[in-house]
């Protein structure tokens, strides 16, 4: 997609030693989730230690970068002022295919936010902040990959 | 001890609430003449006050989840003799106002200490919004225009990081995900949501301290409110206030003396399930019946052990009520009902103040009283014990207490001595 969906003013991600490897990943249009090394369990966000075995090792696990809206919300206020003239907005949270269960939070574009739905098949689009910044947000899988419209047009 | 029917903590030095105070509750902003700090210490003045006892008895202070206003400020500026226990729960936002009592209550019944106040005060005119996020809170002078990967400056910022870029910046967003899971399992309703808020509001109206006491409203006003994040309306959310409260805990020797009839801890309980991490807030990757729950079965499940007690022995109940739809999660967390009948409990009139199976936040909660992190639904509880609510529960014996769904959390159990 090549417009943006939020302004300038929304706050961008910051990380740690843990989950730098994951925004560097997005950065690259790689979707990812840390997977152990040793018993395979998934987790996200990103972790210094395997919670159910502790092993330290750890992949990135590359995922197809599909999924499906487990919930969602409309949002109807501006909790910052700059998204007064964006709302309304849906944030979505997408259980991720392949991702041995992993969840993560994002939001429905190209697509009227009250399209979101408990169980609606969804895919990845990326947005590039910056070189170094991309952010994953998720469109109805399936539509057309052609369209940049922002998720309040027509 | 009569009246005591926990097995735990009996004899001098169980646990007593002997003393609740706090200041005048407005809306935010409507407290200009005093700090949120020279609050935290009126409310704590007023609260021994209320004990019968003075700042010289006073050795311990205990709070919770980042609280601005440090204990050892306090205890230097207050002149405590000594400072013997101060503690922090760990337990975010809500979730620690039980906690930070039980830590109290703890540090008596060992001798650690022998008078722990517990206080808190919230002014939001002077700060804003609790629950923003840690430095990664939408910036006034925004962000660079091209931007790089900055360094976390903590881990819950390098967590939130994961939810704010996606605008899931605040507790009514997050909170309304989980609302919308419980809905699309349980068939729970605005309309359920809607009974806590106008039950919660009628009590509200008999309680003098109630920043909406005078502020009636009907189902028909509750579906009418404008949506902040669906399904949550303005009128599912908690108040935005400024005011303080404090609760005076120690032992029962020690609770002899004092000006009114204690209260007794009967038991407490603190934690969060496997993996919940931060709590629906951070977090969305938790097993599906800990995400649309309260995330407390556990710390119910040990509250009730310890106290001896069970859902059916409470007369009163202290709900913590940051959105209407967590009491219902929350009724179910700690087994008034089953998983996903908290809505038609709540429509069945259980919650309302005198004739409900349960009434539930007689003060009014944080959505009509005030929003001061839940410890002034403990001060509810220890009024109703004295037989001194504004929504008096006939010959009330035990009341439970908790503290904020969705965040790991905490519950009291207190009973009439």
């Amino acid at each position: 997609m090549t417009g943006r969906y939020f302004p300038d003013e929304m706050p961008m991600p910051a990380v740690n030693a843990e989950t730098a490897p994951w925004w560097e990943a997005a950065a690259a249009h790689r979707l990812v989730v840390q997977r152990c090394g040793a018993c395979g369990t998934t987790r996200h966000p990103p972790g210094p230690v395997c919670p159910a075995c502790r092993s330290e090792q750890a992949e990135w696990h590359e995922l197809p970068g599909t999924g499906t809206v487990y919930t969602y919300t409309v949002v109807r206020q501006a909790f910052i002022p700059a998204l007064a003239d964006r709302l309304p907005y849906a944030v979505i949270a997408v259980e991720l295919d392949d991702a041995g269960g992993a969840r993560m939070v994002s939001n429905l574009v190209e697509a009227e936010p009250t399209e979101a739905a408990v169980g609606m098949a969804v895919e990845v689009v990326w947005e590039d902040m910056g070189p170094e910044v991309s952010v994953p947000r998720f469109r109805p899988a399936a539509r057309a990959a052609t369209t940049t419209q922002r998720g309040d047009a027509p | 001890m009569a009246g005591h029917r926990g097995p735990v903590s009996a004899g001098a030095r169980a646990a007593c609430l002997v003393g609740v105070g706090e200041t005048r509750y407005t809306k935010w902003g409507g407290i200009d003449d005093a700090s949120e700090y020279q609050l935290a210490v009126r409310a704590v003045l007023a609260a021994l006050d209320d004990a019968g006892l003075s700042v010289d008895d006073v050795d311990g202070l205990a709070s919770f989840a980042e609280d601005r206003n440090e204990a050892t400020f306090m205890a230097a500026d207050l002149g405590l003799p000594e400072l013997r226990y101060a503690s922090l729960s760990w337990l975010p936002g809500g979730g620690g106002a039980c906690a930070a009592v039980a830590n109290a209550a703890m540090a008596v019944e060992q001798g650690a200490a022998e008078v722990v106040v517990v206080y808190r005060s919230l002014c939001q005119g002077q700060f804003r919004r609790f629950g923003r996020g840690p430095g990664n809170a939408p910036g006034r002078a925004g962000p660079p225009r091209v931007p790089h990967l900055r360094r976390a400056a903590s881990l819950l910022e390098a967590h939130v990081s994961f939810t704010m870029p996606f605008g899931m910046f605040s507790p009514p967003i997050a909170y309304a995900m989980v609302m919308r899971r419980h809905m699309h399992r349980f068939g729970t309703t605005a309309e359920h949501m809607g009974h806590v808020a106008v039950t919660t509001r009628r009590h509200a109206a008999r309680n003098p301290r109630a920043v909406m006491g005078g502020r009636p409203m009907t189902m028909d006003d509750y579906l009418a409110a404008r949506m902040v994040s669906e399904p949550f309306r303005l009128l599912d959310c908690c108040l935005e206030n400024d005011g303080a409260c404090a609760v005076v805990v120690t032992t029962a020797a020690r609770a002899a003396d004092t000006a009114k009839a204690p209260v007794a801890l009967l038991a407490g309980a603190q934690g969060a399930p496997r993996g919940f991490g931060h709590g629906q807030y951070a977090n969305v990757g938790m097993p599906d019946d800990d995400y649309a729950s309260a995330g407390a079965a556990g710390v119910a499940a040990r509250l009730w052990a310890r106290a001896g007690l069970g859902p059916a022995d409470v007369d009163v109940a202290q709900i913590y009520d940051h959105f209407t739809g967590l009491v219902l999660l929350s009724l179910e967390d700690f087994g008034f009902c089953a998983r996903g009948e908290g809505g038609p409990m709540a429509a069945s009139g259980a919650l309302a103040w005198p004739d409900g199976a349960l009434p539930t936040n007689t003060h009014g909660g944080s959505l009509s009283e005030a929003y001061i992190h839940g410890l002034n639904h403990v001060v509810e509880g220890v009024r109703q014990l004295r037989g001194e609510s504004t929504c008096q529960v006939a010959g009330a014996e035990t009341c439970l207490v908790t503290s904020a769904a969705g965040v790991p959390t905490s519950a009291l159990v207190l009973g009439r001595r």
